[in-house]
């Protein structure tokens, strides 16, 4: 079994207590939207009609803004089965090319979410297909800032953007770039786990970016039942 | 993308993306039929991609997509296309047009060209209407009167104008994804849809319900889009020819359409299912109980876009 | 051979260590780039839609959740002992139970290594006490912990669903069948060896403790009622039974069984009950173990959806490439009838699951062979079941098998010997792969006579 994460000093407990609360949350309001809704259609045959696409956003950020995390605590699930065969320094260069690889990885994905994102903001996105060369000039359909999503109305207290975003018209809708903010948001964070990840393996701290089977807390939890022969 | 296996080195490639088959949907046929004389006139400069049956992506993706230049065509449905300017809204509003031919009549008028071109500062631009039909409302019992449908929960689609609508008719409207709307529609969780007979002979909804009334209340009709970054792009010869296809077909196809719509609703009939059909009254019930929602959207639509359409209803 | 280039290219990833979900995204992410005009951007919004856009694919997080509940909340342990109660005096007694408690939590969770936790631990233990090798009873969970995603919910069976457009409610009936005769057959396999081998078996409780253990088990085992009621009864959508599912654990585990959440007290003590403390109606929502339940079902999903969501971007580049197009010309001109083209499709699985998770496989899989079944008239429904029953036997066979894995961590035994002492019941699934590939009706003719005979729009 691969070791407990420990978070390190008083920022890193609290960015790890953050990081844990907010998929809770997240996953806590998924299940109570959609709860609510049946509840609400059998029950009063009503309904929000915007409850299933915002758990489709909400589903989205659980999983967007968890990646990094579950990087962080190494939870990623991997086959170690090959590179257990080999000898520990053989392991280590083949641990070390695999972080590369999760590096090159998530340097291609900022690059695409950016691009992804960046008009929904009236932002530039860049220039070049592999890597950013520049930022595009920005032309007329550049700005797209005015795309909203199909049923989540915008809520009041971000209105203050109208004038910012919008020219000043009203959203009837939540515009997308908020939901989609998540994106560039999410894979910033994956990208900066994984240079820890691999930084961590350059040091020897760790060995390796993998765990080899889902519910591994689950397992430990309960292993000590069977111990022995 | 020389490698494709259809495509020849040199020629463009065109991706269409749609949402339905490719050989019985009215849209898909039209698609169908499209690239086939693309591929056989252009031969050596252009080729067309069709992706059916959302495999490349979605209605509203697909938009998305086209905007950031990864597909060139597609035939969203036009309420699809409120969230770029709403005008488009006018298409949902309930008995804002008489039959399909009327629809036909509007979109070939002046306003109806210049919708066309009103998401240009979008960066969309519509190139031809395509036809589905007039759409009916089926439920898990016949509706006579718009009192029968009260109470009931309707599957509709994201569009302020509909759910405006069957909260008029005092049905509960509920946003669901299209593949689980045969299932609800079975066991219960939804009473009802709206849908023309193509969509309900296809996706075979007759089969759940237990009625459906022949009100021709709406329309679903599709807009073949395209970037206007892409199509300013093009060499004017290439624009041209392509446009003349596309013209050739939707006449093509959009002449066909009474037909599928026909024998659909044929289809329906012959499985057994009971169609009710309205006295004027009734539907005139319908029609007064509905009306309303003109007012909520009035403003969006714009008052003489729908004296246009009005004035073409009285016409035919 | 591009597509040969690609797959080579995801395995030699997946062997040198890359994360799974990583070795996906990378391989397909360069194949984009490199052969079509599609964007860095397209990939992004390939990757948010996979959770936006997939609505079926909601039901994961879901089902994990109600799964967790149930683990931490004491719905196992009562299931367990309801089972003892039934059929622990027959010859190899505990092993039985074991397998019809798998089978009755396979029908409240949509995982099967989740089933293999909340049983298996338990279960191994107890064998162990009364005179089992811990061999034996590692192999018999093993298996029937796979039945997790046989029986319905299935977190597999929505994920076929979503890839190819059938219908949740009708791949949920189909399961129900064969997952009945997988477990039966365990449990008849067990009652040979157990007679053969004298095996130890317990005595008959009476059956005041068939009822007092069936009473006390009913709580947890009411939502097998819930979810398939709900579901054809009307009430909700197969998406939104998980949900439902999850708060009705939720609601079991903190207040009716109470191991878990504010009334909780400690082992041997009397809970408290919501009369004595009503404030835990809110204070529940804010309790320690409510937020590590939550979190630990949302930590699970998102390593889950990470692989998907990659497999998904894989996808992408198939239909770009319109690589399933090719390989069915190539298969109907060769001239291949189902039966062939069902033992390829078994080889596929069976090789694919030796290297993939079930999900993030079957997302790439389904595409590909969806069509081509399509064309050579093989319904649908009995597809889906068949790579279901592949995920299975692919979850206990090395390298990767994610039964093998969590088995080997709660029976604290070595890989190797877990695959030893799998391998005879490994044998029980395959006679019952075969049975299920090539009689359909086992599939079809329960949701056919439920829901009617079924549509196929492509
Ligand atoms: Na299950
Ligand atoms: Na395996």
């Amino acid at each position: 079994m691969s070791s407990h994460y420990e978070p390190k000093g008083p920022v890193g407990r609290f960015v790890h207590e953050l990081e844990e609360t907010a998929i809770a949350v997240i996953l806590g309001l998924m299940t109570l939207i959609t709860f609510v809704n049946v509840v609400l259609r059998y029950g009063f045959q009503t309904g929000l009609t915007w409850g299933l696409e915002a758990v489709s956003f909400l589903f989205a950020w659980l999983v967007l803004f968890g990646v990094s995390y579950a990087v962080k605590v190494t939870a990623h699930l991997g086959v170690d089965a090959v590179t257990n065969m080999f000898a520990p320094n053989v392991r280590r260069v083949l641990a070390l090319v695999s972080a590369a690889v999760c590096i090159a990885y998530g340097l291609l994905l900022m690059k695409g979410a950016w691009d992804y994102w960046a008009n929904f903001a009236n932002l530039p996105q860049t220039t070049g297909r592999w890597f950013p060369t520049g930022f595009e000039e920005m032309t007329r359909t550049s700005y797209r800032s005015w795309y909203e999503v199909l049923e989540v109305p915008m809520p009041e207290f971000l209105r203050f953007l109208e004038p910012l975003m919008n020219e000043g018209e009203t959203y009837e809708k939540m515009p997308r770039f908020i939901p989609y903010a998540i994106l560039p948001i999410g894979i910033a964070l994956l990208l900066f786990r994984f240079i820890e990840a691999g930084w961590r393996i350059w040091t020897g701290e760790s060995d390796s970016l993998i765990v080899s089977h889902e519910a591994e807390d689950a397992v430990d939890d309960v292993a000590h039942m069977n111990k022995g022969d | 993308a020389e490698h494709e296996a259809g495509c020849d080195d040199g020629e463009m490639v065109i991706k269409f993306s749609h949402v339905t088959n490719s050989d019985r949907h009215p849209k898909g046929l039209a698609a169908t039929l499209l690239q086939e004389r693309v591929n056989t006139e252009m031969n050596g400069v252009a080729c067309m991609e069709v992706y059916p049956n959302s495999t490349l992506y979605n209605d509203d993706q697909v938009l998305e997509a086209m905007l950031q230049g990864d597909v060139q065509m597609a035939a969203p449905s036009l309420s699809k296309f409120e969230q770029f300017t709403k005008v488009f809204r006018i298409f949902d509003l309930p008995f804002m047009f008489k039959n399909i031919e009327s629809v036909d009549a509007f979109q070939n008028s002046e306003t109806g060209q210049a919708m066309k071109e009103s998401m240009a500062r979008r960066g969309l631009l519509g190139l031809e209407f395509w036809h589905n039909g007039m759409k009916q409302m089926s439920a898990n019992k016949p509706l006579i009167l718009p009192t029968d449908a009260a109470g009931l929960k309707f599957r509709v689609q994201p569009s302020e104008v509909i759910k405006a609508q069957m909260e008029a008719i005092g049905v509960s409207p509920q946003p669901m994804a299209f593949s689980e709307v045969y299932g609800a529609l079975q066991t219960g969780v939804v009473d009802g849809q709206e849908n023309t007979w193509s969509n309900i002979y296809g996706q075979k909804f007759f089969e759940v319900q237990d009625g459906i009334t022949e009100t021709n209340h709406g329309i679903i009709d599709y807009m073949v889009v395209t970037s206007t970054d892409w199509w300013d792009s093009l060499d004017p010869a290439v624009r041209d020819q392509l446009s003349t296809i596309l013209s050739e077909v939707t006449t093509e196809r959009n002449a066909a359409v009474g037909q599928v719509d026909a024998d659909a609703r044929q289809a329906v009939l012959d499985a057994g299912s009971t169609i009710v059909e309205l006295t004027p009254e009734q539907r005139q019930a319908w029609v007064d109980a509905m009306s309303p929602v003109w007012d909520q959207f009035r403003e969006d639509v714009g008052q003489e876009n729908i004296d246009a359409a009005q004035a073409i209803n009285a016409s035919m | 051979m591009e597509v040969a280039i690609l797959f080579a290219l995801v395995i030699g990833l997946m062997l040198i260590g890359v994360p799974i979900a990583v070795s996906l995204g990378m391989a397909s992410t360069i194949f984009l780039l490199v052969l079509s005009d599609t964007s860095l951007a397209s990939i992004a919004q390939s990757f948010f839609q996979a959770m936006a856009g997939h609505y079926t694919l909601l039901a994961i997080p879901f089902f994990i959740l109600a799964s967790s509940f149930m683990s931490t909340g004491g719905v196992a342990r009562r299931i367990i002992r309801f089972s003892i109660a039934i059929v622990g005096h027959f010859p190899g007694g505990l092993a039985i139970a074991g397998v019809f408690a798998c089978m009755l939590f396979a029908a409240l969770s949509g995982s099967s290594p989740a089933t293999v936790v909340a049983i298996g631990s338990i279960v191994i233990a107890g064998m162990r006490q009364v005179g089992y090798s811990k061999d034996f009873a590692a192999g018999v969970i093993a298996n029937a912990g796979t039945l997790g995603i046989l029986i319905p919910p299935s977190i597999v069976m929505v994920v076929y669903a979503s890839a190819t457009d059938v219908s949740v409610g009708r791949m949920f009936l189909a399961g129900v069948i064969p997952g009945l005769m997988a477990g039966t057959m365990l449990m008849l396999t067990i009652y040979i060896i157990a007679k053969v081998k004298d095996l130890p078996k317990g005595d008959w409780q009476g059956w005041t403790e068939v009822f007092a253990a069936g009473r006390d088990a009913s709580w947890g085992l009411f939502l097998i009622v819930i979810i398939l009621g709900g579901i054809y009864g009307g009430i909700f959508t197969p998406t939104e039974a998980a949900a439902v599912a999850a708060i009705y654990a939720f609601l079991i585990a903190n207040f009716v069984y109470a191991d878990m959440g504010p009334l909780a007290t400690g082992e041997g003590q009397p809970n408290k009950t919501l009369l004595h403390k009503p404030i835990a109606l809110l204070s529940v929502f804010f309790h320690r173990d409510t937020k590590n339940t939550l979190f630990e079902a949302g930590k699970l999903t998102i390593t889950l959806m990470f692989i998907i969501a990659n497999a998904l971007i894989l996808k992408h580049v198939l239909t770009d490439e319109q690589i399933p197009q090719h390989i069915a010309r190539v298969m109907l001109d060769a001239g291949f009838g189902p039966i062939m083209f069902l033992v390829i499709v078994n080889v596929i699985l069976l090789i694919g699951g030796q290297f993939m998770e079930p999900s993030g496989l079957l997302v790439i899989v389904a595409p590909l062979v969806f069509p081509i079944a399509i064309q050579l008239g093989i319904d649908p429904i009995h597809l889906g079941i068949i790579m279901v029953v592949n995920m299975e036997i692919g979850m206990i066979t090395p390298p990767v098998g994610l039964n093998l894995f969590v088995t080997s961590g709660v029976a604290g035994m070595s890989m190797t010997r877990v695959v030893r002492a799998a391998l005879p019941f490994l044998g029980v699934l395959f006679v019952f792969l075969i049975m299920v590939t090539y009689i359909p009706i086992l599939s079809t003719w329960l949701p056919t006579l439920l829901m009617g005979p079924e549509i196929i729009t492509y």
